[in-house]
């Protein structure tokens, strides 16, 4: 009997997980044929072309949206983490009445969709000539991550002890570099979730960027996925390739990071 | 002495850095945030075109105007059905995998891996795939069917109109069911064991379990899942973005879709009007969420 619903359930569990990984299943194997593919009459791609991931690298101009993605991503989240950081730890220590108001604030803005901003946005962006610029759109990033981000520090900074930067004090640091040299090496574990969860966010983000750079060399990965389907929408195979292409360093970056992903996601539930 | 006073002045402003910590994030939200949401609840009342310095005040004609505009009524239907349909569905499967995958074992870490993965995926491009799969005539899944001999269940879904909306929903729920999951066993594992134990002492058996034991513990991590799946599915964009582009006709056209397409078409303050009206939508049933989740509390 036991050994029944046992068998029953790694069935199920296998199902699951072969849901979840056909469509990308499909994603690959397409991405290997050739552009008259006939999917249903064999299990793995007759022949290998790789050249169709270097024919979408280059049609998608994949090289300047690669570096375009790569710089706004790292340059956000750098922002991220310094703002960020060093708010949570005001908001949890410091609780002056402008802190707490900005603070509250901030998490009730989580509820607001980012679209609803977007005609001020961009009058405000073109005012201040952020529009195709990277430190616009960085600083623009690192704002709507912003608030979940200093949430997350808060409540991690709230449930530390103080003894340590009491410490540094008696030592002679101020407050503000106690902060920098004791206590923010100590938020790691959230710093992680902060970079990887947030990370990835503004590696994906569509919403906002298909508004603010549309010109096509400031193009992140995303939009040069989305432009070259609009444009070589009868290419199956070559589609399949840019969107695996656009895939991969995703895949890596959760693959290598798998235990922090888990502990992030966890972090912000136990709280919430 | 004047060298004194300034090194005074110096070590004053050093000692109290730390309270201008939050400034930063302050200054980045308000200009990012709060200044463009006060400064569209000005423009709603507008006809500004979006370019040119002329702008007219135009009272609340611009809300009576979205709410006469059949387009525009159409895409409150649809950001409501996909908005309230997939938080549903995306908490009973996460919370059936969360039951599923809950214990330590290889395998079940691995499935929860492979379930969480899709969420990581971009939206945008996960939606092409799911496009490449099931588009009418040139998707790969109709001549697979055909050849199965299955070809009854293909009814060109992309194109019809009635099938399209549970379809995104589908594959919507399939990509981000991960998430709420993942939340749901970090509730799970968070119950002490003595729980479940005294219960199982007491005769309960692994439903009545789950009914008295283990869904009141989880009721901080539904509350997350609900919410949090409430705001990102009335703002759904990327995927329907991706799948119909809107379509067929503007059957799956959302709010957000709508907002974005009148925004670049002269009508500024027209679409901003809108983004206020989206608001509000989205404000009441994130609010009666949270009201009904207290209340169980």
């Amino acid at each position: 009997m036991l050994k029944k619903t046992n068998i029953g359930y790694s069935l199920l569990k296998g199902l699951v997980c072969l849901i979840c990984i056909s469509p990308l299943y499909v994603m690959f194997y397409l991405s290997l044929s050739s552009s008259t593919y006939y999917f249903a009459q064999e299990w793995f791609p007759k022949e290998m072309l790789w050249e169709n991931f270097t024919t979408a690298w280059t049609k998608a101009a994949f090289n300047k949206a690669f570096l375009n993605s790569t710089v706004i991503t790292l340059g956000a989240v750098a922002v991220l983490v310094l703002i960020s950081a060093s708010a949570g730890y005001a908001a949890a220590r410091f609780q002056t009445k402008v802190n707490r108001f900005f603070f509250n604030l901030m998490l009730m803005s989580m509820l607001v969709p980012g679209i609803i901003n977007t005609v001020p946005l961009y009058t405000l962006m073109r005012k201040i000539n952020a529009i195709n610029t990277y430190w616009g759109i960085i600083l623009l990033l690192a704002c709507s991550s912003l608030p979940f981000s200093v949430f997350l520090y808060e409540s991690f900074i709230s449930s530390m002890s103080a003894e340590l930067e009491e410490a540094a004090m008696l030592d002679g640091c101020t407050r503000f570099q106690s902060f920098w040299t004791i206590v923010f090496p100590q938020l790691k574990p959230i710093t992680a979730t902060v970079v990887i969860m947030q990370g990835i966010g503004i590696w994906n983000n569509y919403s906002q960027t298909v508004f603010f750079l549309q010109d096509k060399n400031y193009h992140t990965v995303p939009l040069a996925i989305s432009r070259f389907f609009n444009t070589y929408g009868a290419d199956y195979n070559l589609m399949a390739a840019s969107a695996v292409i656009g895939l991969l360093p995703v895949i890596i970056i959760f693959i290598i990071l798998q235990k922090e992903f888990v502990s992030g996601l966890s972090a912000g539930a136990v709280k919430g | 002495m004047r060298r004194c006073q300034l090194r005074k002045k110096l070590r004053c402003i050093e000692n109290n850095l730390h309270k201008a910590m939050m400034i930063p994030a302050i200054i980045l939200f308000s200009l990012f945030f709060l200044y463009p949401l006060c400064m569209g609840v000005g423009i709603s009342l507008t006809d500004w075109n979006g370019l040119s310095d002329a702008r007219n005040f135009v009272g609340f004609s611009n809300f009576l105007k979205f709410f006469t505009d059949k387009r525009a009524l159409h895409a409150i239907s649809v950001t409501l059905t996909f908005g309230l349909i997939s938080p549903v569905l995306l908490n009973v499967f996460g919370l059936g995998l969360a039951l599923l995958f809950q214990n330590q074992s290889k395998s079940s870490v691995l499935g929860r891996m492979m379930v969480y993965f899709p969420s990581i995926v971009s939206p945008l491009i996960m939606g092409y795939i799911w496009l490449v799969i099931l588009a009418p005539s040139t998707g790969v899944l109709e001549p697979a069917l055909n050849s199965l001999h299955l070809d009854f269940l293909y009814h060109g879904l992309l194109g019809d109109a009635d099938h399209v909306m549970i379809l995104i929903i589908a594959v919507n729920v399939l990509q981000f069911v991960g998430g709420p999951m993942m939340i749901y066993i970090a509730g799970l594992n968070a119950i002490p064991d003595e729980m479940i134990e005294a219960g199982q002492i007491d005769g309960a058996n692994a439903f009545w379990s789950f009914v008295y034991i283990k869904w009141p513990m989880l009721l901080a991590s539904a509350r997350v899942n609900i919410i949090m799946n409430i705001i990102g599915s009335l703002a759904v964009f990327d995927i329907i973005v991706a799948l119909t582009a809107g379509g067929p006709g503007y059957a799956t056209e959302s709010l957000s879709i709508y907002i974005y397409r009148v925004s670049f078409n002269g009508q500024a303050g027209y679409a901003t009007a809108s983004a206020v009206i989206m608001f509000a939508i989205i404000a009441v049933p994130v609010l009666i969420a949270l009201r009904f989740l207290k209340s169980q509390d």
